[in-house]
């Protein structure tokens, strides 16, 4: 049996394709692997988004809770000592005085 | 040598062919149980192992929000744990109705409900809810446990943050989420969105392994009302106030912008908190302002005067005799409540006289006060965007029988709802143009606001007969007439009281210690920025007439939402409603 000889050049191509090869799967793997890596970023992330979306709007329910007319008046009332204005109070305007600015 | 080759050959090729022919009957036969497995069993296997592996569930869409008029939240939804039990292979009924016993303290499950649970345990169920939308702490209680096959699922649970404001515009949600009743259920095709779907993965043993989502759920649309919390809160508390104060059955209010027919108060007492919903008893989900037909009484007058003016068959200075303080009408007697002696057109609406009434209804006879009353839309719903709308009683002029051209013109023989006899008055209050109720603004879809432009207006009656019923007669109610009470300092008001006697259902006759007390108007009379009407159902004590008992309700509504709205009060012409002068270096 003879063993054919191999050429320097036929090596080089040889070596730089097992390089190629080595490196494009290499590239893939990390690629895959950072695509992955930033899927499960982003799901981290969105789901930070939906909890903070969540708490917005749960906040956004305890302000209109607290804002409720019936608590602003019972506090006006019984914590502020607030009263209506009595009608000797109310200031009128004169009608001829508005038509003037109108 | 050859011969000896020649027999080990033809064994091999005998063994072979013998083993070949084995080989190619394991695997026909297996190719039959294969064809029988994957293709003739194949949808019943299919299903089996779906069932067992995988089950199919809806994901409840967020519910849309619900705003009042200024972006106040009046009803939304928000996530709620909900406690659920899903059986293994090796869960015995035992256990799984001893975790649900666990599970009893922790959120409340009363006898009822744990008999329902265990029904479904011996059902084989393979999915059962143990309690649902309870509270994160719960949650978090029954997490701790970290008991086999319960698990904890998110639900979307409406929560109203103003409590019982406006229940009765919003009505309420059951428990699967969906509208049972007010703008709930009117738009809740929009506010429910899309439901998505999920698949459940589950192992062997069914054990929940993996979760995975089919279609995603659309969140609902968002609803802008035409209600003002503020002007609803007062709306709610004056109303509430009087039903108490009158021991009333029930009352109602509703307050309007007659220009452009946008509700901004609907009220009912008794309430209930959305919340809780349903409320016991059921009935006090019914929305009186919209679902309650009443006879009207003196209300109605509106009518008869509106189409005597616009029939031309009486001038405003004519004068009626009512010094009787009766008049017969085919054997039956109406009378006023006091003797009046004689009185001129406007004096007979301002101090409500029947007899007088009835002496213009019979000039301005049958035919034209049904039509007035189909043209005021009488006896049809009004179409306000809220469901279960009644349409009131109204027979046509066939129908009619020799008492019921006097009992039309004061308000009986008729039925209506309180929204009905406000449309009304807003006709007049509008120049007698009929603008139609609308109680939501816009919608708010993913593409943004979508306004809901206001319907066309409608001319009923023209624009002389409602200035000139305004001016001289329903501003005369108020200032002078039966609706006194109403008044208020700086504002002109105008409007008509209503008492009306309630019919006796068993008897079939009018009852004379129960009424039915109202009172519509609008303020200011020259540019009307809001008009109510109130009514209370049977108030007990001496005051029961219209005047005394709405008409102030009325007047208290109406001045504190004037000075809300910062409609300033202004000098009156009146000395009457004089009372105060801005200060200038002239007046001491």
């Amino acid at each position: 049996m003879v063993r054919k000889k191999l050429d320097k050049k036929e090596i080089a191509t040889a070596a730089g394709c097992i390089v190629l090869a080595v490196g494009g799967l290499t590239f893939y793997v990390w690629h895959q692997a950072a695509l992955i890596q930033i899927g499960l970023q982003t799901g981290r992330l969105e789901e930070k988004i939906a909890g903070l979306k969540e708490d917005i709007q749960k906040l956004e329910m305890t302000r209109a809770a607290l804002l409720a007319p019936a608590r602003v008046d019972r506090i006006a009332r019984e914590q502020l000592m607030l009263v209506e204005p009595q009608p000797e109070q109310l200031i009128y305007e004169d009608i001829q005085t508005t038509k003037d600015h109108e | 040598m050859n011969d000896l080759n020649a027999g080990t050959s033809r064994r091999v090729q005998k063994r072979t062919i013998l083993m070949a022919f084995f080989f190619f009957l394991w695997f026909f036969v297996l190719t039959l149980r294969l064809i029988e497995l994957q293709v003739i069993e194949h949808p019943r296997l299919r299903a089996a192992v779906i069932r067992q592996s995988q089950s199919e569930r809806p994901i409840i869409p967020e519910r849309g929000t619900i705003y009042d008029r200024h972006g106040q939240i009046l009803a939304r939804s928000l996530p709620a744990p909900t406690v659920c039990l899903i059986p293994g292979d090796d869960d015995t009924p035992r256990d799984l109705y001893a975790r649900a016993e666990r599970l009893k303290t922790i959120v409340g499950l009363s006898a009822a409900e744990l008999q329902k649970i265990r029904l479904r345990i011996e059902n084989g169920d393979s999915y059962i809810y143990v309690k649902r939308k309870i509270n994160w702490d719960q949650a978090e209680r029954i997490a701790n446990l970290n008991l086999k096959s319960v698990y904890i699922q998110r639900e979307n649970r409406r929560f109203y943050p103003l409590g019982s404001l406006a229940a009765h515009v919003l009505g309420g949600v059951n428990i699967d989420g969906e509208g049972q009743a007010g703008v709930e259920l009117q738009y809740n095709s929009r506010l429910e969105g899309v439901k998505g779907r999920s698949l459940i993965l589950k192992d062997a043993n069914r054990r929940r392994y993996g979760w995975e989502i089919l279609k995603e759920p659309i969140s609902g649309q968002d609803l802008i009302l035409t209600i003002d919390a503020t002007i609803q809160y007062i709306a709610e508390r004056e109303l509430e106030r009087a039903v108490r104060e009158h021991e009333a059955n029930w009352g109602t209010v509703i307050v309007s912008h007659p220009a452009s027919g946008e509700i901004l108060a609907m009220a009912t007492s008794p309430t209930y908190d959305p919340n809780n919903y349903p409320p016991s008893p059921l009935e006090l989900v019914r929305n009186r302002a919209i679902q309650e037909n009443f006879e009207p009484g003196s209300m109605f007058k509106i009518v008869t005067a509106t189409a005597a003016r616009e029939a031309g068959v009486v001038g405003f200075n004519e004068v009626f005799d009512c010094r009787d303080g009766f008049v017969r009408v085919a054997g039956w007697t109406i009378s006023d409540h006091k003797k009046m002696g004689l009185l001129t057109f406007p004096e007979v609406f301002i101090h409500s006289s029947n007899v007088g009434t009835i002496r213009v209804g019979q000039r301005v006879g049958q035919e034209k006060l049904c039509r007035m009353i189909q043209d005021f839309r009488f006896g049809r719903r009004t179409g306000i965007d809220l469901p279960g709308e009644e349409a009131g009683i109204f027979h046509p002029l066939p129908g009619w029988s020799r008492t019921s051209l006097a009992a039309h013109s004061i308000g009986y023989e008729i039925s209506v709802t309180a929204v009905q006899i406000l449309q009304a008055m807003n006709i007049v209050a509008n120049g007698g143009l009929l603008v139609p109720f609308r109680i939501t603004r816009a919608g708010i879809n993913p593409t943004g606001l979508n306004p809901k432009p206001p319907e066309a207006a409608v001319r009923v009656i023209s624009e002389k007969t409602a200035s000139d019923l305004t001016r001289r007669v329903f501003e005369g109610v108020v200032s002078e007439g039966t609706g006194q009470s109403a008044r208020i300092e700086g504002f002109r008001a105008a409007g008509k009281t209503g008492t009306a006697r309630k019919l006796d259902p068993k008897l079939h006759v009018y009852m004379s210690d129960r009424h039915l007390a109202s009172f519509v108007g609008f303020v200011p009379a020259d540019r009307p920025a809001i008009s109510i009407v109130v009514v209370l159902d049977e108030p007990k004590f001496s005051y029961q007439y219209g005047g005394q008992v709405a008409a102030p309700v009325f007047r208290e509504i109406a001045r504190r939402v004037l000075l809300y709205l910062r409609e300033s009060p202004r000098l009156d012409s009146n000395p009457k409603t004089m009372i105060a002068r801005l200060q200038t270096q002239d007046t001491p």
